[in-house]
Formats: C-alpha cells, sequence, structure tokens
C-alpha cells in the first residue's frame, strides 16, 4: 500500500518497527492463546500488505533459508520414524538394564542417553519423544517421576551445542555465519562439556534423596517389548549407522546438513512402508507443520526490520558493550541472546541475533568468533532458565501457585533460575578461553 | 471412625502401623487413597507446547504412560491392602494435595493419615523443609484433623541449640 503512496525512511522505519515489536510482543504474550505461528505470520502479512517489505525481498529471504527449513522437516521426520521403531524404548531399556537396579545409575545413564539423542537427532527429539519414554520407564521402576523429567527437559538444552545437528537454532546461526566443523567443535565443545558436567552435578546435588534407592528389574519391560518390530527396528539402526558420521561429514566439507537429514529420512520412510510401520498420514502427524510457519513469518519480519537499519543498532549496541574485546563480546552475546530466548523463544532470537550480528561481521576475527559462539550458546542454554516456556508461562504458573496449588512447572522455573546462570557464566568464560 | 490413608508408594508401612494405633471399641473403616498426579503429564504438554507441538492426549504415547501409571497405583494400593486387609481402595487423579483432601470431604474422613514426605531410601531428614508440599498443603487445607507420620529420626536427638 506505502508502494502506492511512498512514504519518508522515517515512517516506514516508525511503521515497520511497530509491526516488528507487536509481533515480537505477540509471541511474548500470546493473547487468547494465538499460536506463535499466526502471529509471526500475521507480522510478515501486514508487512507485505503494507508494502514495508518487497515480496520480492521476502521470497528471497525465505529461499536463501532452504536448508534451515529442510533441516527442521528432515530432523523431525528422522526422530518421529526412528521412535516409530521403539529406538528411544529400547536405548531407554538399555540404560535402565545398565543401571544395575540403581536409581542413581539410572539417573546418570538418562543424561546420558539424553545427550546421545540430542547429539544425533538434535534436542527436539531428547524433550519430545524421550521424556514420555522414560516417564513410562521410571513410573513402572516405581522411582519418583520428577528428576528424571528434569534430567530430560534440561539436557535437551544443555547438550545442544555438541555438535552444529544438535540444535535447529545452530543451523539458523549457521547459515548466515558457518563454521568451518573444527571451528565449531573449537569454540563450543569443551564449554559444552563443562556445563553438561555442571548440570550433572547439581542435579545430582538437588536430587540426591529421592535417587538414593534402588528399583525391583522384574518392573523393567525387556528389550524385545521395546522393540516394535524387529526388522524395521534393525533397518532404522543401520539407517542411523549412516546418518550419524554423515552428518560429521557433512559439517567438516560444509555440505548442507539438511540434505542428510532428509536423505534419513526419506530411507527410514521407505523402510518403515515397506514394513507396514507408518503411513504417509502419520509421519505428516509426527512432523509440526506450524513451526514452518512460524519460522518463515520471522524470517520476514526480522528482514523487514534489518532493512530500515534497527537490528545493525542492536548489533552495534552489543558491539558497544562488549568494550571491543573478545571476553565482552562473549559475554554481551551469551547474555543478550539468553535474555531474549526467554522473552520471544529462542528461534526469533537467533534470528534478530543474525540480523543484528551483521554488524559484527568486520570485527576482529576473535571478537566476531566470540559473539556467533556465545550467540550459539546462548540461544540453545537459555531456555533452560524457563524450561516450560517463555516468561508468560512462568507468569502463568505464578498465578496459579497464589492459589496454594503446588504447580510442578515452577520447580522447572526455580531449577532453572538456579543452575542456569552458573552454566551460563562457566560456559561463557569457557568459549572466552577457547577463542 | 474413617480413617483416610495416603499412601505414595514409599509409605505403606508407617501408614498401615499408624492406622493400627487407632484399634479400639469403636468400628474403623480405613480408606487407602493414592493419586495419580498429572502434573508431570502437564509439564510434558508445556514442554511440547514451547516444541510447536500439540498435547500428549493427542498422542499414542499418552496410553502408555496411562497404563503405566495405573500398574503403578494398582501396586501402591496393594501393598497397602496387604497391611490393611480391611481397607477400602481409593484412586483419583489430579494434583495430589488437591485430591486428598477433596477426597477426605467426600469421603467424610474424621483422620487424615499422611506421611511429610515420600522416602527414597535417605535417612529421615528432620529439621525446616521436612515437610513436603503435598502435606503441607493438606495440614493447611483438610476438612477434619491430619495424623502426620513422620519417620522415625531418635539418633539425631538431641537437637544441640
Amino acid at each position: 500500500m506505502f508502494l502506492i503512496f511512498p512514504l519518508s525512511e522515517l515512517w516506514r522505519t516508525l511503521f515497520t518497527s511497530i509491526i516488528g515489536v507487536l509481533t515480537l510482543v505477540g509471541i511474548m504474550v500470546r493473547p487468547f492463546r494465538w499460536n506463535e505461528a499466526q502471529i509471526a505470520m500475521g507480522g510478515a502479512a501486514v508487512l507485505l500488505l503494507l508494502g514495508l517489505i518487497r515480496p520480492g525481498d521476502a521470497a528471497l529471504t525465505l529461499l536463501r533459508d532452504w536448508n534451515t527449513f529442510l533441516f527442521f522437516l528432515g530432523m523431525m521426520a528422522l526422530s518421529a520414524l526412528s521412535e516409530t521403531a521403539g529406538l528411544f524404548d529400547w536405548l531407554a531399556v538399555q540404560a535402565a538394564r545398565m543401571a544395575g537396579a540403581s536409581a542413581a545409575r539410572l539417573f546418570l545413564h538418562v543424561f546420558l542417553l539424553g545427550m546421545l539423542i540430542t547429539m544425533i537427532f538434535s534436542n527436539d527429539a531428547t524433550a519430545l519423544i524421550l521424556t514420555p519414554v522414560v516417564y513410562v520407564l521410571v513410573t513402572r521402576l516405581r522411582l519418583p517421576v520428577l528428576p528424571y523429567l528434569f534430567a530430560c527437559t534440561f539436557i535437551a538444552d544443555t547438550a545442544s551445542f555438541l555438535l552444529p545437528i544438535s540444535n535447529p537454532i545452530n543451523i539458523i546461526v549457521m547459515s548466515r555465519f558457518p563454521l568451518a566443523l573444527p571451528t565449531f567443535l573449537r569454540l563450543l565443545l569443551l564449554p559444552s562439556l563443562v556445563v553438561i558436567a555442571i548440570n550433572l552435578g547439581v542435579f545430582f546435588l538437588l536430587y540426591r534423596r529421592q535417587l538414593k534407592g534402588s528399583f525391583n528389574i522384574k518392573h523393567m519391560p525387556t528389550l524385545s517389548q521395546a522393540v516394535k518390530h524387529g526388522p524395521y527396528f534393525r533397518y532404522t539402526l543401520w539407517v542411523l549407522a549412516g546418518v550419524a558420521p554423515s552428518y560429521v561429514l557433512a559439517s567438516a566439507f560444509q555440505f548442507p546438513l539438511s540434505m542428510v537429514a532428509m536423505a534419513g529420512a526419506v530411507l527410514l520412510f521407505a523402510g518403515a512402508l515397506c514394513w507396514r510401520r507408518t503411513t504417509l498420514v502419520d509421519t505428516c502427524k509426527g512432523i509440526s507443520w506450524s513451526i514452518f510457519g512460524f519460522i518463515a513469518g520471522m524470517f520476514v519480519v526480522v528482514r523487514a526490520i534489518e532493512d530500515t537499519g534497527l537490528t545493525v543498532k542492536l548489533g552495534n549496541l552489543l558491539l558497544h558493550l562488549s568494550g571491543g574485546t573478545s571476553f565482552g563480546a562473549v559475554l554481551a552475546g551469551t547474555v543478550g541472546s539468553a535474555l531474549g530466548t526467554n522473552l520471544i523463544n529462542n528461534v526469533p532470537m537467533a534470528v534478530v541475533m543474525n540480523s543484528a550480528l551483521v554488524s559484527v561481521q568486520h570485527a576482529a576475527p576473535a571478537i566476531r568468533n566470540g559473539f556467533v559462539a556465545a550467540t550459539i550458546f546462548g540461544c540453545d542454554l537459555g531456555p533452560n532458565i524457563t524450561t516450560v516456556g517463555s516468561l508468560a508461562t512462568i507468569i502463568w504458573l505464578l498465578i496459579l501457585r497464589q492459589r496454594d496449588v503446588d504447580v510442578s512447572g515452577l520447580d522447572y522455573f526455580k531449577v532453572g533460575v538456579v543452575v542456569t546462570p552458573l552454566m551460563l557464566l562457566a560456559g561463557a568464560c569457557t568459549i572466552w578461553l577457547c577463542l | 471412625m474413617k480413617i483416610l490413608c495416603c499412601l505414595d508408594g514409599t509409605n505403606a508401612e508407617p501408614v498401615g502401623r499408624a492406622a493400627r494405633m487407632f484399634a479400639g471399641p469403636q468400628p474403623l473403616i480405613i480408606g487407602l487413597l493414592t493419586v495419580m498426579d498429572v502434573g508431570p503429564r502437564r509439564d510434558i504438554d508445556r514442554t511440547r507446547e514451547r516444541f510447536w507441538r500439540p498435547p500428549m492426549h493427542r498422542q499414542p504415547v499418552i496410553q502408555e504412560m496411562l497404563g503405566a501409571e495405573k500398574e503403578a497405583a494398582g501396586d501402591i494400593l496393594q501393598a497397602g491392602l496387604e497391611r490393611l486387609p480391611e481397607a477400602e481402595s481409593l484412586l483419583r487423579q489430579g494434583h495430589p494435595e488437591l485430591e486428598i483432601v477433596n477426597a477426605a470431604a467426600e469421603w467424610k474422613a474424621d483422620v487424615i493419615l499422611i506421611c511429610s514426605r515420600a522416602e527414597y531410601g535417605a535417612p529421615p531428614n528432620i529439621g525446616p523443609r521436612s515437610v513436603g508440599h503435598v502435606a503441607r498443603f493438606v495440614l493447611d487445607h483438610a476438612p477434619c484433623p491430619v495424623l502426620l507420620v513422620r519417620p522415625p529420626a531418635g539418633e539425631q536427638f538431641p537437637i544441640k541449640g
């Protein structure tokens, strides 16, 4: 509309900023329980209708990020099809078998299993698929449920930067600021191990009383009960045995990771169809389609804001806050990203930071890498503060708590508030040392 | 006299012993209550929401979760019945603290027996925070007298000032 009635740059900036801010606030508070995807796409639609972003620019922005969209699709399909094979149930039973009836050892194994699954399938699979599997297992073993659920939920985020594929956020950030695999590992592997160790140590301390006991192995399901279909299960193992090293090789050679995820998903889907373990409809049900609308909406909204120069100003502010030092860069990037993820969710925050970090592209390599690594780190680990959702969810839980009802969701928040700042600080210092 | 015994999977023995203390000339009606806690399922739903997924009740795994919960609740009640064979079993689903006080009111309990918190093999804890949130809520909201069954902790005495 404004393309027909041209506006001055000042008005365009003002309108774009208002729509951008309203979109982000909408995602934060979700009025009338609207879906975030509807809000993000609504914001993008308004910008397009008002001519504040050209349709060609919007389309180009989305096409440029094809790797992110396909990675999300491949990753979700891969997890859903592996779940159909009973892989996660089988791994959980193995973890319990190897625990030798000790509740504490099972807790450690759940942590390690969550780490492994996050590393290969991404945090999504750990938080969404492993958690209910572990819930069923520990309920059957008559163990206290909460410590194990906390372990799954937290490790999903804590282990999110072990590899580039461990969290789709890493793909979003690296689509604009590519890091070679050796650089990624140099910057983030040690911090990852440090924060995992802190997470594990603090949790063992917090839940030491609940983890004293043992469980009766007679309640444990057998491995054959976990496997839903032998031949498809074995086929899944073979496919994943190929996918895992392919991810590493693809990262090393900067080959699009989405291609590996999609190839793995197609192979698993073909096998599942062949053995009649799934249908197209069932597989589609395992995928969150709204996330594509959400990401697409956010990409367009942030692109429009970027055109006004506002995100560059945010980048300059971060650069200023860093004081031009690598330590300042890591600290400003970590704190900014972590706070933002708890306000507007980590996907929009990663997109905003991607746009803001354009200003640091020409800074010294240590500062640039510090910001990029800190953005990945802050956006991946930050959600552990308000694990059960955004700050808005926490406020809602606090209201419920005022009615004297004990809301376990708040327990997550209490633990997150204690353990996450500690992990963020230790991780940021380690990133700085690795720069 | 109607006694409502709250079972949490770790306390059949101390609750059974405490209920026996009420034996006397008046007839005793004992109810064994266990609650399938919906809190963890809601937490999983909140996590799903964060990852843009529909709630659990639309997923096949929910049947497995409910099955495991019912199996565990059945075992908890069975452990109580082994100690108090004449008791009546009550199984509810919801927030444990709310379900206990509501069940006590509906069942017209004269007394509620509840342990201070579930014990998983650690030595008994005395002092601040030794009463868990469920027992604390029941003490605050019960429609009848409450007997708080604490684990024996004689070896931790005398308490030094």
